[in-house]
């Protein structure tokens, strides 16, 4: 049954041979240069506050829509509140409030950036997903002297597209981050 | 060795793990029990045990071939197999020795993967030394003193004493009736059941939901019936087929309807018996004997009266009462920790304790009794020293947590009470075993954490004692949903007295404080979103005030809220990993619409109520009056709506809000508003088509609209200006001065 379906090819004389020979010739072209996958940084590419950034998409889980979120009294400003992730109650935090970044600006902030390592999960507010991409660890310089804003140590880079990628292990191991607050016993004041 | 032998020995290795420890922890409350030298038949029930422990621990090693165990299992086996025999007689100095090859067994046990140390190596040998010097010379102890030379000892001596006697007494417990399953499979079988309270609650939602569909149908059905009688009085034939048609389909709808709201109901019901059911039968098979807490207990009060010579009997009382494996294992670190209290701050040294008249030995109790509430009560007491009073008032006004003047208001209770915080010690010296002041305000927040309370009592000379009262299982949490300014939250049942309402002539200001009376008591009255912190929001002046009264321990407060909306199973989550702590809440649940609401920790509650207590009457004065101004604001993204909220509702604007352009048009319909802030790029209807059919209405046409958008194109701003709008403003350039400023211009 196969052989119908099979189409041959027979090359019949020497010339025909030649043909092919330099047709194959002139199509051929040398291979893109791989880069092997360890030299590469996969990132997630968002806004934030009309700045774009990148983050590590190894740190990621997921990308969750903001649709509604529940304040909580007594966090500190940079913790917008918490919200419901198919059961899950997860705490989402304003990069620009941690940062201190100027409050200029109506952004949408309708997407929330689930960052995750072993030890902590938290939700990032972002005003939307710009994409993925890989960058090239290589092409990566460490930081400009003149940025400001966001804290150096929370940057990985800025590749040469000039996008700030910022840091996710830093971001997630941060002690500033966690908030825990006791409260003291005030006999009477 | 392939990888499945590798795999198999591990399993091996962690079963024998669990055995021998039993063995271990079986070993060590048979000599702390011989220690206390009981009747002869009790002794010799002891020895005998441990004689059993030993020889199966050594089975169990050997048939994993850890020959370590073996080594040094086989002199001890023979140890207890002479003293049986009457042979050697076990002294205070043997005890040392007996009780440091089992802890050597159980340090062996807790690294069986890792390599011997040299240390280990050389205590090892030294004990198997020991062992042998000491079966072998104390034979002149026993009375029958005959030079066994079957009993002749060697380090791997292979032998079988009185094997045949084994076999022939097997356990009390018959295999098939019992099954070994571990922990972290019954702890995720119980979460699981948990998770299941969240479906319910959802699930009752819905069955409510339908419900409310069919009511909705049925009067729509009605009044399309109504309609139709009047309308049959004038025949128009052609319209009558049409609504024939109608009623038809509604008929057939609202049955259908009907049907599957009832079965979805009826549904609910079983499955409501069926979680609960499941729930409770799971936390049953989660309960253990208190004696799985306390089996440790001896040890470690030995060891520790041994580190500071001294002297003292441990008794337990009332253990075998069933606990929520989940609470007892709460308590653990608590216990080891009220037990260091007792040793290190309360019992004497048996110098002084002579000098006292008191026996040399000290005694720790530690009690076990139910009461009717489904509580275990828990006494730890020793017959020390006890808490010196003054001192502690001394040195928490050293230390700021009280004002001298305060300080000489409280009572010897309420002073006693101050041992709780956090940074606070009494001992001169930071020994090993306690002083660094934190340990008992961990333990009271981890017994308040499990729903209980502790208390302490202390007489000078006399004794310490602590009382924690608790829960026997972790009940599901039932929580009454309130709301507090805009915000709902839950407060956990257990620790709502009432909820009351009163006319505001009965709060009456003492010092500064308002109070109310209740139940001929005098209670402090605070507002809820004070404490929290809450924004102050427009609270109209009420016939009637709503409060709930919380408690803890035997302090009341009554809190003031909005509202209290209903009673509710909820099942209690973490707020994630970022939010370890944060004050005055517990956690979140979702309630059955999805929302999720923050559970509030009603110990904390208290504590900042103190702080709270006198500051509304200072706000009250000084609030703006407000505004009548209504403003909308249309904008589908939750973050911009809520900011926009906050700036007008700070400037004195009344404000509600909208999802989207369609959402909008609904609501401007319905109420009268004197100006719309809108976003442009929303679903379902933008702000530009907002804008148009605002201007297009006949009542709304001249309400001022603001637009506000990321769309910087000088077309949009043009268009925006063509459909009609007031006022465009830029969200790149955007603050809130520039918003204000506007909304100043148009109204």
């Amino acid at each position: 049954m196969t052989e119908k379906k099979k189409p041959q090819i027979i090359i019949r004389n020497e010339s025909e041979q030649e043909i092919l020979h330099t047709r194959a010739q002139a199509l051929a072209q040398a291979p893109e240069k791989v880069v092997p996958a360890s030299e590469l940084l996969d990132i997630i590419v968002f806004s934030l506050g009309g700045e774009a950034y990148g983050i590590e998409s190894v740190f990621v889980r997921e990308v969750y829509p903001l649709k509604d979120f529940t304040p909580l009294p007594g966090v500190p400003a940079f913790v917008l509140g918490i919200i419901n992730v198919r059961g899950q109650i997860l705490s989402v935090i304003d990069l620009k409030k941690f940062f201190g970044l100027p409050e200029k600006g109506l952004g949408q902030l309708n997407k929330v950036i689930i960052l995750h390592n072993n030890l902590m999960e938290f939700g990032l507010l972002a005003d939307d997903i710009v994409g993925t991409t890989s960058v090239l660890l290589s092409g990566m310089q460490a930081s400009l002297p003149t940025i400001t804003g966001i804290g150096r140590e929370f940057l990985k880079g800025i590749t040469s597209e000039r996008l700030i990628i910022l840091d996710g292990e830093k971001i997630l191991n941060d002690k500033e981050m966690i908030v825990h607050e006791e409260i003291a016993f005030m006999a009477s004041k | 060795m392939d990888s499945s032998d590798v795999e198999f020995n591990k399993r091996l290795l962690k079963t024998f793990r669990v055995e021998a420890e039993e063995h271990i922890q079986t070993i060590t409350s048979g000599l702390i029990e011989l220690e206390k030298s009981p009747a002869p038949e009790k002794c010799t029930q002891l020895i005998e045990t441990m004689f059993r422990e030993v020889h199966s621990l050594k089975g169990a090693a050997r048939s994993v071939n850890l020959r370590e165990f073996e080594m040094v299992c086989q002199p001890l086996e023979t140890v207890f197999s002479r003293v049986k025999l009457n042979q050697i007689a076990l002294e205070s100095g043997s005890f040392d020795l007996l009780h440091r090859v089992v802890d050597f067994l159980g340090g062996l046990v807790a690294t069986l993967e890792e390599k011997r140390t040299p240390a280990q190596r050389s205590l090892q040998k030294e004990l198997i030394g020991q062992l042998g010097i000491f079966s072998n010379n104390n034979s002149s102890a026993s009375v029958s003193v005959q030079p066994e030379p079957g009993c002749k000892l060697s380090q791997d001596s292979y032998e079988e004493p009185e094997i045949e006697d084994l076999k022939l007494q097997p356990k009390g417990v018959t295999a098939g009736q019992f099954v070994r399953v571990s922990v972290a499979k019954l702890d995720s079988l119980l979460f699981q059941a948990e998770e299941m309270i969240q479906t319910k609650v959802t699930t009752q939602q819905l069955v409510m939901e339908l419900r409310e569909i069919k009511n909705t149908l049925a009067s729509y059905s009605l009044s399309s019936r109504q309609w139709k009688t009047r309308q049959n009085a004038s025949k128009t034939s052609d319209s009558n087929e049409f609504v024939n048609w109608c009623e038809n389909h509604l008929d057939t709808l609202h049955a259908r309807i009907d049907a599957v709201s009832h079965a979805a109901e009826q549904d609910f019901r079983v499955m409501r018996r069926i979680v609960d059911d499941h729930l409770e039968a799971m936390k049953e098979v989660l309960m253990l004997p208190a004696a799985s807490l306390t089996e440790t207990f001896p040890k470690i009060i030995r060891d520790l009266a041994q580190q500071q010579g001294k002297e003292i009997d441990l008794v337990i009382s009332g253990d075998d009462i069933d606990i929520d494996r989940r609470i007892l294992e709460e308590l653990k670190d608590p216990f080891i920790h009220l037990m260091r209290n007792c040793t290190d701050h309360g019992i004497e040294k048996p110098g002084r304790r002579k000098e006292l008249n008191k026996p040399a030995a000290g005694k720790v109790a530690i009690a076990f009794a139910t009461n009717e509430n489904r509580q275990v009560e828990i006494s730890i007491s020793d017959d020390g020293s006890g808490i010196d009073c003054d001192l502690i008032r001394k040195l928490a006004i050293k230390n700021g947590a009280v004002s001298s003047e305060a300080a000489e208001k409280l009572d010897s209770r309420e002073i006693l009470a101050l041992v709780f915080q956090s940074g606070f010690t009494t001992s001169p010296i930071i020994t090993d075993l306690s002083g660094r002041g934190l340990g008992l305000a961990i333990v009271s927040e981890k017994v308040e954490k499990l729903g209980g309370s502790i208390a302490i009592e202390s007489k000078s000379d006399v004794g310490t004692t602590f009382r924690l009262l608790l829960p026997i299982s972790l009940a599901t949490f039932r929580g009454v949903v309130v709301r507090a300014g805009e915000q709902l939250f839950v407060i956990p049942t257990a620790s709502v007295i009432r909820t009351l309402r009163i006319k505001p002539e009965e709060i009456q200001t003492v010092e500064n404080r308002e109070t109310i009376r209740h139940n001929e008591k005098i209670l402090s009255l605070v507002h809820l979103s004070d404490v929290l912190g809450l924004p102050e929001t427009s609270s109209s002046a009420l016939s009637m005030i709503t409060m709930v009264v919380l408690a803890t321990g035997d302090s009341q407060i009554a809190f003031v809220v909005d509202e209290v909306l209903e009673e509710l199973q909820v099942l209690v989550k973490g707020l994630g990993r970022q939010l370890s702590r944060v004050r005055n809440i517990t956690g979140a649940t979702i309630l059955g619409n999805g929302r999720v609401v923050a559970v509030l920790n009603v110990p904390d509650l208290m504590k900042s109520a103190n702080q709270f207590a006198s500051i509304r009457k200072h706000c009250e004065s000084e609030k703006t009056p407000k505004s009548s101004t209504k403003v909308l604001i249309a904008e589908d993204s939750i973050t911009s709506r809520t900011l926009l909220k906050n700036i007008l509702e700070s400037a004195g604007f009344q404000v509600a809000t909208a999802v989207d352009g369609a959402d909008a048009f609904a609501r401007l319909r319905n109420g009268a508003f004197d100006l719309v802030v809108s976003d442009v790029d929303m679903p379902r209807m933008s702000g530009f088509e907002l804008t148009a059919k605002i201007r297009a209405d006949k009542k709304l046409g001249e309400l001022p609209v603001v637009l506000v958008t990321a769309l910087e194109s000088r077309d949009d701003r043009e268009r925006g200006v063509d459909v009609g709008a007031n006022a465009y403003i830029i969200k790149s350039s955007f603050d809130q001065s520039n918003l204000l400023d506007v909304i100043k211009k148009l109204i």
